[in-house]
């Protein structure tokens, strides 16, 4: 008998009867309502964990705070057709050991969750698995109304995303490559003495940028 | 009991030798408490949350085997190899084989809880394979030479000062040099190194989703990321209590994990690995070491729904005043005095003392785990396998017989309280444990049932 | 009403005034108080060490005392949580029957008044059966409304000035056995909790359980200190 059919044996001996999976939370939280509470809870939850959130009404503004921000970022990729011009755009890179020098990656996420300041970004964005961890400042652009209020709501999108990225098809939900994940916030550690420390073995700093259309630009960077 | 014979009350005691140090401990470890405190009083419905995924662990233990099944098929389809390991042993030998087949003999771990239950670096040492601990807090262990004392928090025993210099005898960095910023980025130059030269990398799973295949691995600091996107092969290892039946139940999870372990909303990165990346090869290895028998027990399986967050820990009064080593146990703290227990009796049957039953542990615990009450039931078990202490045997039997007679009690209690008075040195003496450090009561002239003879009767 | 009192056998022993205030309170609420004179112990200090399969003599005992009573009170949080959730045998009604003093004076008397005065600065320890086991006030664990039996009651004595903690509801450390079998960490607990009060300015500790308050007079009296403990039944039965 292989391990595998004696551990499921003892399993399925041991295990008690049946009980049944309780209904999920529904959308409600406090206090979150129309997009723009969603967008203001969203940056100041990324705030207070260590990020830097920018509304913008387009790339063009972008451009301008990255240059202010990481002057001298040294290699940089972008997944943001708009930024081609700030560095590499549309390469592929076989082995993640070469992307090892990048000072600033930037790159287009799907949607942002208000209660935690995070963002969902899946493997066909990244230009590679490493690249959103190996770079050394990260920025993520999301469009402002696409901000959920939390977790539930974003597994729902998630689904949405998928059963579209599949043309409807979410057998197994395997249609959207092999990787995803949350990022909130730059990498960090309070290891030593709780002492909080921004910049542990991931990026060093994350920005995300709220693209709005509708803002004008008066009274904004 | 240790392999050096001391058991919690007896390293507790060393540990409470350096007072300052232990007011240290016990406040740092009571701040992340009060964190979590803060995080969840954020979220309207935190008690909801709690119910809702301790029912859906409910679910879960009550079809694991079907879950199982799944979990196999589905991961199996995207490209994944799923290992069984029974034991640690085969655990061991499962991801030594894997190395051996690859030529390779040096690779980067993130954090395991599992991979510390089945001393995985001890064996692949003696194997002749370098494995490098990439969380900042095991890597500080690791060259300390020690194990973690904390699940989450695993050097939170060690001052800055201490990493300062364990830090510049392995990394080189100046002595003296004691600020965490400094220190960390020096951690981040000499593990990058790592990352970017070692070809296999080894995770933890915090959760791993039944309908999908796919599993979660949460970090701060990035370092499961680093190491599995930079390797050739990618070994993930998980009890397989640690499924979920739907992904959609991730948002469950998610939400409760890191307010509850260190009062942040959520970790830095939650990644959902599915499929290997092309060319690279993935593996799961699935370890049962003893969870299929704590199942089939009624008074215990719940220790199973366990998501690892070390709430427990940080709220109870006993961890931040005797620190993680105390426990002699991968994992420490409350939950680790229930599951314990169940890998050697013999050996863990301290730990369910090593409270005073406050049951705080079971109401900060996100999967509503009853682990006060499991501590009750472990002691009643613990004593009628015949691990009490002959001493402590006798002694009990002499207080049931003296409190199922009122008479033998009446007299027992006269006769205490005459020696008390009239001859204190007999219990404020050395051999009195409570005479230590605490004066003991002050006898009265009469006990209640005499006053009330007297007066009401 | 016709109540059944049990007094936990280190009060019986070491703090009758206890017993006697408890008693004295229950009478001004009009209650008949009888106490068996034959009761012992609840079998607590056994169970929790392990030895629940020697509690059965003490068991017998307990429900041949006060099974006849349609409500029995004590002065002990633990040893009440303790008969309710480990007193089986014969069919007894007993955990349906029995009370904490507070939850009794609150739950089944509704006292909304007492004539008491008590003029010192306090502090309340809550002792953790009675609070997260019998559930007389709110857990600061739990995201749930506050509530608080023993400083509903304690409001009431004219002159009392509750102090604040810096943490409400941390554990003494006394713990049965363990003051004994861990003895290091309970002392530390409870000198914790001790410096706490100090800290705020109490000039007395009370509470609902006296072995909480039993082991942290030990280490006021070795510390030398002023401060005293009170038991919550003298304090509510203090004169004016």
């Amino acid at each position: 008998m292989s391990s595998r059919d004696k551990i499921l044996a003892a399993v399925k001996n041991n295990q008690p009867g049946p009980r049944a999976l309780p209904s999920l939370p529904g959308e409600d939280t406090a206090a979150h309502t129309g997009t723009v509470d969603l967008s203001s809870a969203f940056v100041s939850v990324l705030e207070a964990i260590g990020g830097s959130a920018y509304t913008v009404s387009g790339f063009d503004r972008i451009a301008t705070i990255l240059h202010e921000l990481h002057p001298r970022a040294g290699r940089v990729i972008t997944g943001c057709p708009e930024l081609a011009a700030l560095g590499e755009y549309g390469e592929k890179y076989a082995d993640p050991h070469t992307l090892e020098d990048v000072g600033l990656a930037i790159l287009s996420a799907h949607f942002g969750v208000a209660e935690n300041g995070a963002c969902w970004i899946t493997e066909d964005r990244m230009i590679g698995r490493a690249l959103p961890f190996i770079a050394q400042h990260l920025a993520l652009v999301i469009r402002r109304q696409n901000i959920v209020p939390n977790m539930h709501v974003a597994y729902e999108r998630i689904a949405e995303l998928e059963a579209g990225a599949a043309g409807g098809n979410v057998a197994g939900g395997d249609s959207t490559g092999g990787f995803a994940t949350f990022i909130a916030g730059p990498s960090k550690t309070a290891d030593i003495e709780q002492s909080l420390v921004l910049g542990a073995h991931g990026p060093r700093s994350l920005i995300v940028f709220l693209i709005d259309e509708e803002l004008s630009d008066a009274g904004f960077y | 009991m240790t392999t050096n014979g001391k058991d919690h009350a007896a390293l507790a005691d060393e540990f409470n030798k350096d007072e300052p140090r232990v007011n240290w401990h016990d406040e740092t470890l009571w701040w992340v408490r009060q964190k979590r405190d803060k995080a969840a009083h954020n979220v309207p419905e935190w008690e909801l949350l709690r119910d809702t995924a301790s029912r859906i662990k409910d679910n879960v233990l009550s079809h694991l085997s079907e879950y199982l099944i799944q979990f196999e098929a589905m991961a199996v389809s995207n490209g994944i190899t799923i290992h069984w390991a029974a034991d640690a042993e085969e655990h061991n030998n499962i991801i030594l084989s894997i190395l051996r087949r690859h030529r390779i003999d040096k690779m980067v771990k993130s954090k395991s809880m599992l991979t510390e239950e089945c001393h995985l670096n001890e064996f692949l040492e003696q194997q002749g394979v370098d494995v490098v601990d990439t969380d900042l807090g095991e890597r500080v262990v690791q060259l300390a030479g020690e194990p973690p004392s904390h699940i989450v928090l695993p050097c939170i025993h060690k001052k800055k000062e201490e990493i300062g210099e364990i830090f510049h005898e392995h990394l080189g960095t100046p002595a003296g040099n004691a600020d965490p910023q400094f220190l960390t980025h020096a951690a981040r130059l000499h593990l990058r190194e790592k990352f970017l030269t070692r070809r296999v990398a080894l995770t933890g799973v915090n959760f791993a989703v039944a309908e999908t295949g796919e599993f979660v691995v949460c970090t701060n600091e990035g370092n499961a990321d680093m190491g599995a996107h930079l390797a050739d092969v990618h070994i993930a290892c998980m009890g397989i209590e640690k499924l979920i039946p739907q992904r959609k139940h991730l948002g469950v999870f998610l939400r409760l994990l890191a307010r509850s372990a260190t009062g942040q909303p959520i970790t830095t990165y939650s990644s959902h690995f599915k499929k290997p990346r092309p060319g690279q090869e993935m593996h799961i290895v699935l370890v049962d070491n003893g969870r299929s028998v704590h199942l089939g027990r009624a008074d215990f399986r719940n220790s199973l729904k366990c998501i690892r967050c070390a709430a427990c820990f940080n709220t109870c009064p006993v961890y931040r005043r005797s620190g993680g080593h105390s426990y002699h146990t991968a994992v420490a703290g409350p939950i680790g005095s229930i599951l314990a227990p169940n890998l050697d009796r013999k050996k863990y049957s301290d730990l369910p003392f090593a409270s005073t039953l406050c049951g705080s542990c079971s109401n900060v615990c996100p999967v509503k785990i009853d682990i006060h009450e499991q501590l009750y039931k472990w002691r009643q078990v613990i004593v009628q396998e015949g691990h009490a202490p002959l001493a402590k045997k006798a002694a009990m039997k002499t207080m049931t017989w003296v409190l199922s007679n009122p008479s033998v009690y009446h007299t027992a209690g006269k006769t205490g309280r005459w020696f008390m008075l009239n001859v204190p040195f007999t219990v404020n003496n050395g051999f009195n444990p409570w005479y230590r450090q605490r004066d003991m009561p002050v006898s009265p002239a009469e006990s209640f049932g005499e006053w009330y003879k007297k007066n009401k009767k | 009403m016709r109540v059944g009192l049990f007094i936990p056998c280190y009060v019986d022993q070491f703090y009758p005034q206890v017993g006697i205030a408890t008693l004295e309170l229950l009478e001004k609420f009009g209650c008949e108080v009888v106490y068996p004179p034959n009761q012992t112990c609840c079998g607590q200090p056994m169970a929790n060490s392990g030895f629940e399969h020697l509690t059965k003599g003490c068991n017998a005992l307990f429900i041949k005392n006060f099974e006849e009573f349609d409500h029995i009170v004590s002065p002990s949080g633990s040893c009440v949580l303790h008969i309710k959730d480990h007193l089986h045998g014969d069919g007894t009604a007993i955990p349906q029957k029995i009370y904490e003093l507070v939850e009794f004076l609150t739950d089944v008397l509704k006292v909304e008044h007492l004539d008491a005065s008590f003029p010192y600065k306090v502090g309340i320890h809550q002792s953790c059966h009675g609070q997260r086991g019998l559930k007389l006030a709110q857990m600061s664990e739990l995201m749930a409304p506050p509530f608080s039996k023993p400083e509903k009651l304690l409001k009431m004595v004219k002159g009392i000035q509750l102090i604040d903690l810096s943490r409400r509801d941390e554990c003494c450390g006394f713990g049965g056995t363990f003051c004994v079998a861990e003895e290091a960490v309970s002392v530390k607990m409870g000198k914790d909790r001790v410096a706490d009060h100090l800290q705020h300015g109490a000039e007395y500790i009370t509470g609902a359980d006296m072995s909480c308050l039993m082991h942290m007079e030990g280490i006021l009296h070795r510390q030398k200190s002023t401060v005293q403990v009170k038991h919550i039944a003298e304090i509510l039965n203090s004169q004016l």
